[in-house]
């Protein structure tokens, strides 16, 4: 076969400018689809809900009583319950607050102790009091409060 | 930027590897039938990289297969048209790759030396059905579940060793998880790996014999691929890939319901490019259907791949070779009209929204079991239109009818009185994992609960129920409202030959009356 011939240069830049335009442009489109469905999938996590933590007649006053919690979430098309610890704390009259039961310092879970009336973390020896303040120890923060209220003698918690 | 190129081109040799790719000398009279290889890599690029992102979001178990694509269709950006993409593309693909094999045909391209450029084509045909085949099982719907036990019982139709190659294919001993993981891994790993190869194959041969070119050498020189041949290749690409987006722009058909093996009354279609298989199997009675299955479809492939050997005369031209001619034209047709047949003999299935009156029913027994104390919004449990829930009927009955298997911390099982009253449940749970309740009226809703719990043990609905009885779908057709009220409240009145039970003291008057009015509207 002899050297191929080419089209008039003129035509022939019209022609490779068509060809880089239609690929460049199926290329882009594919590469703005894909990215967008590679990298933005979609937040759907359960949002902060209402979840019951518990009645008011499994508290005592002004004694934190653990709890453990129900909480949904979803992770993409997964839908479980997290069981989350809460400690309630009940005033005696129609007040109750909440507080994590995880360790500011790096998130172990934190036991009461009814002698010293102190939150102690096993872990590293955080010691926070019975609203949450750190008392000693590591914990760079407070425990974390929950939004807690009564509806009907129920306590339910946001979380 | 030059010098750097001019220092990138020393070493690798790119200009040199582009001029290879891109000055192919083609043939005088090269024209748009020589456009339809290019647009099948451009189809099979954007199949290998919408399947490849797909892969970021499914899960091919059967817990999580058809969540995760329902995850992917509703949730996730552009989810809808990345689906849509890769599912049109398979059509498309199948389309370009049928026009493509006849424009070969028709311009005598297998001749020599081009034989085994042929067959490989013939390979890669049956490799993209392959992929056709086992992608359609991914979604785990309905749909896909039951076109993939066909597939399956087909080939288990094949005289020698069919049974074996049916339960390579199953992976166990019924369709179910292992069938699922074999078929994604022959979609996604090593079915891809052998297109690769093919296509490679495919391209090195078609390179080294070069094109085939018009059937009758046209005066003048060559030409370079590019621009010119590449410019015609562009156009049709950018005209498919238009049409394939217009069509992925509306997303993919809607999933069905998930997957379940033990619903007997689903009747399976499969993808349109295998109707034509499907149809040819109605024609053949059960002993001869292997036949029609196997032998006959294998027979034509052989015939076709044979055909660089059977078309052996000296010009391409279309008029020299009437028998070829005639018999791909018959062959064509035959694919053609069959599939046109398959497509229009369905099933005059009811509507896809259309719920069960079993399933209706079992809304009232979720309501009077106080399912919904727990499943609600903030609630131990998540409601249950959230959840989705594509377990298997046998979990969701168990589930609400032994406390071992509620979640732990609730100690309340519902009390229900009857396998009756769960099998209405589990109806009712599984289809709203299709969709949201519509909502019926009170009196409709009311009868349903009737009928799901006292007439569907023995009578048929819209193909769900027992046998024992007669089917009710069209019971209108037979008896007006006051026979059926009489013979419900006391059979025996009626007919003293009569086997069912009396329901007059057991259900009151007034659903009785609701129950008659609701028969004699069934026509």
């Amino acid at each position: 076969m002899s050297q191929p011939v080419d089209p008039a240069p003129g035509r022939r830049q019209i022609l490779a400018a068509f060809v880089t335009a239609v690929t460049a442009g199926i290329g882009a489109s594919l590469a703005a689809i894909l990215g967008a469905f590679a990298l933005k999938p979609s937040r759907a996590a359960a949002s902060e809900c209402w979840v019951h933590a518990g009645t008011l007649d499994d508290l005592t006053a002004n004694v934190p009583v653990p709890h453990v919690v129900s909480v949904p979430r979803v992770d993409g098309w997964y839908r479980e319950r997290a069981r989350q610890m809460v400690f309630l704390v009940w005033d005696g009259n129609q007040q109750v607050t909440a507080l994590s039961a995880t360790c500011s310092h790096l998130g172990c879970q934190v036991a009461w102790n009814g002698e010293t009336k102190q939150f102690k973390c096993p872990c590293h020896g955080g010691v926070y009091d019975v609203s949450g303040r750190v008392v000693s120890g590591p914990p760079p923060r407070p425990l974390e409060s929950v939004a807690a209220q009564v509806r009907g003698g129920n306590v339910l918690v946001k979380l | 930027m030059r010098r750097l190129f001019d220092w990138l081109d020393a070493r690798v040799g790119f200009r040199g590897g582009r001029s290879v790719m891109l000055d192919e000398p083609l043939p005088p009279g090269t024209g748009w039938f020589f456009t339809l290889g290019s647009v099948l890599l451009a189809l099979l690029a954007i199949q290998i990289l919408t399947g490849a992102f797909l892969t970021l979001y499914y899960a091919a178990t059967p817990d999580h297969a058809y969540d995760s694509v329902r995850f992917i269709a509703e949730q996730v950006t552009a989810g809808r048209l990345v689906r849509g993409l890769h599912h049109y593309g398979a059509s498309f693909l199948i389309v370009v790759l049928a026009l493509h094999l006849l424009r070969v045909v028709l311009f005598g391209s297998y001749r020599p030396p081009r034989e085994v450029t042929w067959l490989s084509g013939i390979a890669l045909l049956l490799l993209v059905l392959g992929f056709a085949l086992t992608g359609y099982l991914l979604p785990w719907d309905q749909r896909a579940y039951w076109a993939t036990v066909v597939s399956i019982n087909i080939g288990r139709l094949a005289p020698a060793g069919g049974e074996f190659v049916a339960s390579v294919l199953r992976g166990g001993a019924t369709v179910g998880a292992l069938t699922l993981t074999r078929w994604y891994a022959l979609h996604v790993v090593f079915l891809p790996a052998l297109l690769v190869l093919l296509v490679v194959l495919h391209l090195l041969l078609m390179r080294r014999q070069g094109i085939s070119g018009p059937v009758r050498t046209r005066p003048g020189d060559p030409y370079p691929f590019f621009p010119r041949q590449a410019a015609r290749d562009t156009a049709v690409i950018l005209l498919v890939t238009v049409a394939l987006g217009a069509f992925a722009w509306h997303g993919a058909p809607a999933l069905e319901a998930p997957a379940d093996p033990t619903d007997a009354t689903y009747i399976p279609r499969p993808e349109w490019y295998f109707l034509g298989l499907f149809q040819l199997l109605k024609y053949f009675p059960a002993r001869a259907e292997v036949f029609g299955a196997v032998t006959l479809p294998t027979i034509g492939l052989l015939l076709l791949a044979a055909l660089p050997w059977i078309d052996r005369g000296r010009s391409r031209a279309p008029k020299d070779r009437p028998i070829v001619m005639a018999a791909i034209v018959v062959g064509a047709l035959a694919v053609v009209s069959l599939t046109a047949l398959g497509w229009r003999d369905r099933p005059g299935s009811g509507s896809p929204t259309a719920w069960p009156v079993r399933a209706i029913g079992g809304r009232q027994v979720v309501l009077r079991a106080n399912c919904t104390k727990c499943h609600a919004e903030g609630d131990v449990a998540d409601p249950l239109e959230a959840t989705a829930i594509t377990r298997s009927a046998e979990w969701i009955g168990g589930h609400v009818s032994d406390p071992e298997m509620i979640a732990p911390g609730l100690r309340e099982p519902p009390t229900l009185r009857s396998d009756r009253e769960i099998a209405a449940m589990v109806s009712y749970v599984r289809q709203l994992a299709r969709g949201p309740y519509p909502g019926f009226p009170p009196q409709a809703e009311q009868t349903a609960g009737i009928i799901a719990r006292y007439c569907i043990g023995c009578h048929k609905f819209d193909g769900d129920g027992g046998t024992d009885g007669p089917d009710l779908t069209h019971a209108g057709r037979k008896h007006d409202a006051d026979w059926f009220r009489r013979w419900i409240t006391s059979p025996k009145n009626v007919d003293p030959k009569a086997e069912m039970p009396a329901f007059g003291k057991r259900v009151a008057p007034a659903d009785i009356d609701a129950l008659a009015q609701y028969l004699v509207a069934r026509r």
